[in-house]
């Protein structure tokens, strides 16, 4: 970014702009690690078998229908 | 065809019953509500357009399903804080506290906002498709897994971040200026998710 020497009486404020890269570091980081927390947290719940009666609905309904 | 309806039925239930979690925070009901979905859907399903967005529409039938059952209630009685199966991973002692930090703090989160980040981050989905399994806006969709992010940030961290303000409102901008704002129901429900804590509810709005 180039600044004519107008600008040069008011500087660009670098702070925010590191603080607020700074930031969405951070909340890039949360997020990946969010992400992991959440898979280990919900993963098992997605992977348990179907309950029997659940399958049997299902399974019932196809029979009946495909006749 | 209903042979391949009833396969598609199935190899979603795994997602199903994650929705359903995000919904119910408690795995007994969140069985009965996959199965109550299954059962209107297989009712249903000459409704079904083939071709169309299966997942959308089977997400739409529990979600409707969670809607009704919630009238009955007015509110779930019984919330669990994390599932148990987290507990069974060979997590270290400290990272098992760390997750169970953070599936209270998922919880705490209002219903809309926990079901649109299950659905980004756990299973996947597109901004488009939870807004139309959800029947809100893309913008709406986007600004809920948003708000979810930065509010267990802040909540686990302590940090409130800048960038939160700046998103949300140009998120917010999208949506009042009319690029895929489809229903009033969006407006109504980010206003909800902006009070903290009010669960369930505003879905009944």
């Amino acid at each position: 970014m180039d600044m004519d020497s107008s600008d040069s009486s008011k500087p660009a404020p670098p702070s925010k702009v590191t603080k607020r890269k700074g930031e969405r570091a951070g909340s890039d980081a949360f997020d990946i690690w969010l992400q992991r927390g959440l898979h280990q947290l919900y993963d098992n719940v997605a992977a348990e078998p179907i309950p029997p009666e659940l399958m049997r609905l299902i399974e019932e309904d196809r029979t009946r229908r495909g006749k | 065809m209903p042979n391949e309806f009833h396969g598609q039925v199935i190899a979603l239930l795994p997602r199903l019953r994650v929705q359903a979690l995000a919904l119910t925070r408690n795995r007994a009901a969140a069985d009965d509500l996959v199965q109550d979905a299954v059962a209107n859907a297989l009712a249903a399903q000459n409704s079904f357009t083939p071709g169309t967005n299966f997942a959308a529409w089977m997400h739409r039938i529990l979600r409707n399903r969670f809607i009704s059952t919630l009238r009955k209630q007015r509110e779930t009685t019984d919330i669990e804080d994390v599932p148990a199966a987290a507990f069974a991973v060979s997590a270290t002692h400290e990272d098992r506290l760390v997750l169970k930090e953070l599936g209270a703090a998922v919880n705490r989160l209002p219903a809309d906002q926990r079901e649109a980040l299950f659905m980004v981050v756990l299973q996947g989905m597109s901004y488009e498709d939870v807004a139309e399994a959800t029947g809100c806006a893309v913008g709406t969709a986007k600004s809920r897994v948003f708000r979810a992010r930065r509010q267990l940030q802040t909540w686990l961290t302590g940090e409130e971040s800048a960038e939160a303000t700046t998103e949300e409102q140009r998120i917010e901008r999208e949506r009042v200026s009319g690029r895929g704002a489809r229903r009033q129901e969006s407006t109504a429900s980010s206003r909800g998710a902006r009070r903290s804590g009010v669960g369930e509810h505003h879905l009944l709005a």
